[in-house]
């Protein structure tokens, strides 16, 4: 089958990050130098050579920018400073959008205005629902330690609804998205048949990539490694302690500072600020290849991450110290930045390589065992 | 005759004021419009036809830097107002020089005379000056020898220095020259003799230009002898000194891979074939006289002198030829290959002086062996004769060239080289594999592309991809790279690396174009006046370049070029016409010029 070729594929491309993808004269210094890059996946060349050669089709089902973990020694030996570390952070949002059959993901990439817009918009439809809808406003009286009566201004059981409403959507979303990624890389690449069973003995490779980020040890700093498994790993604690286990993490009690609850709290704030005061000084100072360019979606995130983390903080802050009126108004600023954040970032933008990345992993390692069995049978 | 200009400019003229030179314009005699398409417009051949037809135009000038891009607009919308298509003409301000301080004013005579129909060339000669027949070459490589040559064959004088102790240069360290794989040296050593015993060159080694006053054909130029310690007229080349000085450095002429003494001949056909010592080694001169000198005691027909002292020489010449050549770039920027940690990898150059049956292996192709050395006591690496062949070679090409990180263009031999080093190892070690690790295979030249057939042919792998970087493996070197036509990535086990060293300007670039007020292009080589028109001149009048020092080029071209300027100058000999400065005519002088010829 004829491969169509889409000669204005760069410009489209150039929305999501600009970078001059033509300056690229393959030399394959890139590919060289590339710790990920390997016999099975050879990149960042080759992808920049489909780019150059404005073939969408073949862009849409390579795994290939998944595995760069943009170190940037590419683009610090790039010959013509064509800076393709940067190209493949270019990709894998032109990909996320591939993925994304809502389309909403391309639109977040390519305008500014949809990206801010959505997450203004749905900040107030949530400042105003938690505003509009609970029954007893500012509870003043204080629980006998002291505390702010949180539940009575914001029911957990309420809340909780809204929160595993929320969750499911936005798996839902990732989910769908996961198989599209499936069907484009896997199903539709004829060259592979992949045994059936291989998905099975390959499920090991998802849990472990997502859960150590392993490949970055390859990588030549290992500072970025640590801050990256630091905020993920805080991250995701959040998510499970806050929309898995709202009614646990939502309580009027005060624990003790060595219980649990509040020590998971804690490590998962630290975990937080470290990593956003890593990544927001890296990018503000643009050091290294990796800071060197930022796109608005990695600003986004930044800034959201950084205002859900302080009001949080302040929330804990306020409730403990038996302050009503300003835990009332901070939890609801709170859901108004957590909220957008994880609607827009995590299904359809920055952050859906937590669950993109991994998969791409599994999903390359699928191919390349199924790879040469298909040579076997050849010869 | 009505006139029509049409300004289609590039970002090239953004020097020149469009306003200022259009007013100038429109008050020439006959000048009916003048209109600025602006910056790479693209003409609207209904609309110069309108305006052609509205204004009963003649005659259409297009100006610009170059105007011969849009001109077949002109000539269509021309022929579709009825008009004569001859008299669409072209006013290129590249093409004349309209650049420098006199920009303006030569932009504008290039207009007037293109609005009359004269060529410029012929209205804008500066008046010829006497010139002095002496003409001063800086510079002893193939370039200035070749130039000499030419010009003293034809009966003319001519003073050549060279800042080192012989003449030759960089051609002289080569074994072969590519693609015909002849003797470098064969080629080279007559004309170097030639030259030392020419009656029309006197020859000054170990000179530089000191300073330069004076005018196109008349030019006064004050020349820096240091001195050679050693007098040229009664050395005979023994030997002597030598066997008995204390002092080792490292050969100059061998790329640093063997070492010489302190008072030294740099190769056996050396001209002038005259022994000379290293002020700053020698251990008598950096004693002051205290110790050492046992060579002038040696020496036995006591034409050493440790205690000589530099000297000036002035020189008047009609004109100067700047063929100062080139050097490698410091190779040791680029840590990726490993060069200076690794023992093995060697530079463009070292391996020349390696595989040259001159150097120190007498032509083996050898890997470094380990010595301990007894001063430093310290283990050091060195070529020694009786080595270890190496049984895999990796020529890696474009270090350093190609690479907006170090030289952004092509030092355009590299190519070459580098496959008739894979032919030279592949004939001296059987059985050995040569890789040649290569972005673009630039074999532009007559006999090249075959030349790297036959290389392809004589089992050299030839690898599309630029390989990244050297690393030792246990004691193994290996070159990682891409293979970018077999779609493999592969590390590459190789016992040597080659680097294919790109080139850059020589340090006396600069100081010689600020002593000569000539211009430099973007890369720091000298700028010829006109890449296409004329490639050996420069912007000042009796001032040429030939060979490197204009720009990368190979021997037959440098040859060609050194050619070319004896030419323009035995021209300017025989005319008894010098050119001036192009800065030397006034707009007036050509307006005036112009007019004369087109009323003849």
């Amino acid at each position: 089958m004829a491969i169509r070729v889409n000669p204005g594929f760069i410009n489209d491309l150039n929305r999501f990050g600009k970078e001059n993808i033509e300056l690229c004269y393959q030399c394959g210094d890139c590919s060289a130098v590339c710790p990920h890059s390997d016999e099975f996946y050879k990149f960042p060349r080759k992808p920049i050579r489909l780019l150059q050669m404005g073939l969408e089709k073949k862009v849409e089902t390579t795994l290939e920018p998944w595995l760069c973990y943009y170190c940037g020694d590419c683009s610090d030996l790039c010959p013509r400073d064509a800076n393709p570390g940067d190209t493949m952070m270019i990709l894998r949002r032109y990909l996320t959008s591939v993925y994304d059959w809502t389309g909403l993901s391309r639109k977040f990439y390519t305008s500014h205005w949809w990206e801010i817009g959505a997450v203004f918009v749905i900040g107030i439809l949530i400042a105003l629902l938690f505003s509009a809808f609970n029954p007893h406003g500012i509870v003043t009286t204080l629980t006998p330690d002291g505390g702010v009566k949180i539940n009575e201004m914001f029911p957990v059981e309420t809340v909780n609804i809204g929160a595993h409403i929320m969750l499911i959507s936005i798996a839902s979303f990732l989910i769908a998205n996961i198989i599209r990624m499936w069907y484009l890389t896997l199903l539709k690449d004829r060259s592979v048949r992949i045994p059936f069973t291989l998905y099975f003995r390959k499920l090991y490779q998802l849990f472990v990539h997502f859960l150590t980020q392993k490949q970055f040890i390859k990588c030549k700093d290992r500072s970025y490694w640590i801050f990256h498994l630091l905020l993920m790993s805080a991250y995701v604690l959040m998510f499970v302690l806050i929309v898995g286990n709202l009614r646990w993490f939502q309580t009027d009690r005060i624990y003790s500072w060595y219980q649990p609850q509040r020590l998971l709290g804690y490590y998962s704030t630290l975990g937080l600020l470290a990593g956003l005061a890593f990544f927001s000084w890296g990018r503000i100072r643009k050091i290294g290849q990796k800071f060197k360019f930022s796109h608005l979606s990695d600003w986004i995130f930044i800034i959201l991450l950084f205002l859900t983390t302080t009001s949080g903080i302040l929330l804990h802050f306020f409730r403990l110290s038996g302050m009503p009126v300003a835990s009332y108004y901070t939890y609801i600023i709170h859901m108004a930045v957590l909220v957008p954040m994880l609607c827009v970032e995590v299904p359809f933008s920055k952050w859906s390589h937590l669950a993109y990345r991994p998969f791409a992993i599994y999903f390359a390692e699928i191919k390349k065992s199924a790879l040469p069995a298909r040579k076997k049978n050849d010869a | 005759m009505q006139v029509g200009v049409f300004f289609c400019l590039t970002e090239e003229s953004e020097d020149l004021n469009i306003d200022s030179i259009a007013k100038y314009t429109a008050n020439l005699p006959n000048v009916e419009i003048v209109r600025d398409l602006g910056i790479k417009p693209h003409p609207d051949m209904e609309e110069i036809n309108e305006i052609i037809r509205a204004n009963n135009l003649g005659r259409v000038v297009v100006a610009g830097d170059m105007p011969g891009y849009y001109k077949p607009a002109f000539t269509k919308a021309m022929s579709l107002a009825g008009g004569n298509t001859d008299e669409v003409r072209l006013a290129s301000f590249m093409e004349h020089g309209a650049k420098g301080k006199e920009a303006m004013d030569r932009a504008k005579a290039i207009i007037a005379c293109a609005t009359m129909a004269v060529p410029f060339p012929l209205a804008a000669i500066p008046t010829g000056n006497p010139v002095n027949h002496s003409t001063l070459i800086i510079g002893g490589g193939i370039a200035g020898i070749q130039s000499a040559l030419e010009i003293a064959n034809a009966g003319k004088p001519v003073f050549l220095i060279e800042q080192s102790g012989t003449i030759g240069g960089h051609m002289a360290m080569f074994d072969k020259t590519f693609p015909t794989l002849d003797c470098a040296a064969c080629i080279l050593t007559p004309k170097m003799v030639n030259v030392g015993q020419h009656d029309m060159i006197q020859l000054f080694t170990r000179s530089r230009v000191a300073g330069i006053t004076g005018d196109p054909g008349a030019y006064h130029v004050r020349i820096k002898q240091s001195a050679r310690f050693v007098d040229v007229k009664s050395c005979v080349a023994c030997n002597q000194c030598t066997e008995v000085c204390p002092v080792k450095v490292e050969s100059e002429f061998d790329a640093g891979i063997s070492l010489r003494k302190a008072i030294y001949i740099p190769f056996p056909q050396a001209v002038p074939n005259a022994y000379l010592v290293d002020p700053e080694r020698c251990t008598y001169i950096l004693s002051g006289g205290k110790k050492c000198g046992v060579c002038a005691k040696k020496c036995p027909k006591e034409c050493i002198n440790l205690n000589e002292t530099d000297h000036y020489v002035d020189l008047e010449v009609g004109n100067i030829v700047l063929a100062i050549g080139y050097e490698l770039l410091d190779v040791s920027r680029i840590d990726q290959y490993g060069y200076g940690k690794y023992p093995n990898v060697l530079t463009s150059l070292e391996f020349e002086r390696l595989t040259n049956a001159s150097g120190t292996t007498g032509g083996r192709i050898v890997m470094k062996s380990k010595r301990f050395n007894k001063k430093t006591e310290k283990d050091e690496w060195v070529f020694l004769p009786d080595g270890v062949p190496p049984k895999s070679v990796a020529i890696i090409h474009c270090v350093g060239s190609r690479n907006k990180k170090y030289n952004a263009y092509c030092s355009r031999v590299c190519c070459m080289y580098s496959l008739k080093f894979a032919h030279l190892v592949k004939e001296k070690i059987p059985d050995v594999t040569v890789y040649e690790f290569y972005i673009d295979m630039r074999a532009f030249g007559k006999g090249y592309e075959e030349f790297a057939d036959r290389i392809k042919e004589e089992g050299t792998l030839i690898i599309r991809g630029h390989s990244a970087m050297v690393t030792m493996n246990n004691g193994q070197m290996v070159v990682r790279g891409e293979d970018i036509i077999n779609d493999k990535l592969a590390e590459f086990h190789v016992d040597m690396v080659v680097l294919a060293v790109g080139l850059i300007p020589s340090p006396g670039t600069d100081e010689l174009a600020r002593m000569m007020d000539i211009s430099k292009d973007h890369d720091g080589w000298f700028s010829e006046l006109n890449y296409n028109g004329s490639p050996t001149d420069t912007e000042k009048g009796g001032i040429y370049v030939a060979g490197m020092c204009q720009g990368p080029k190979d021997i037959p071209d440098t040859v060609a070029q050194a050619s070319a300027v004896a030419a323009g100058i035995l021209r300017s000999l025989t005319t008894k016409r010098g050119i001036g400065h192009l800065s030397s005519i006034p707009l007036s002088e050509i307006e005036a010029k112009a007019k004369n010829i087109q009323t003849v």
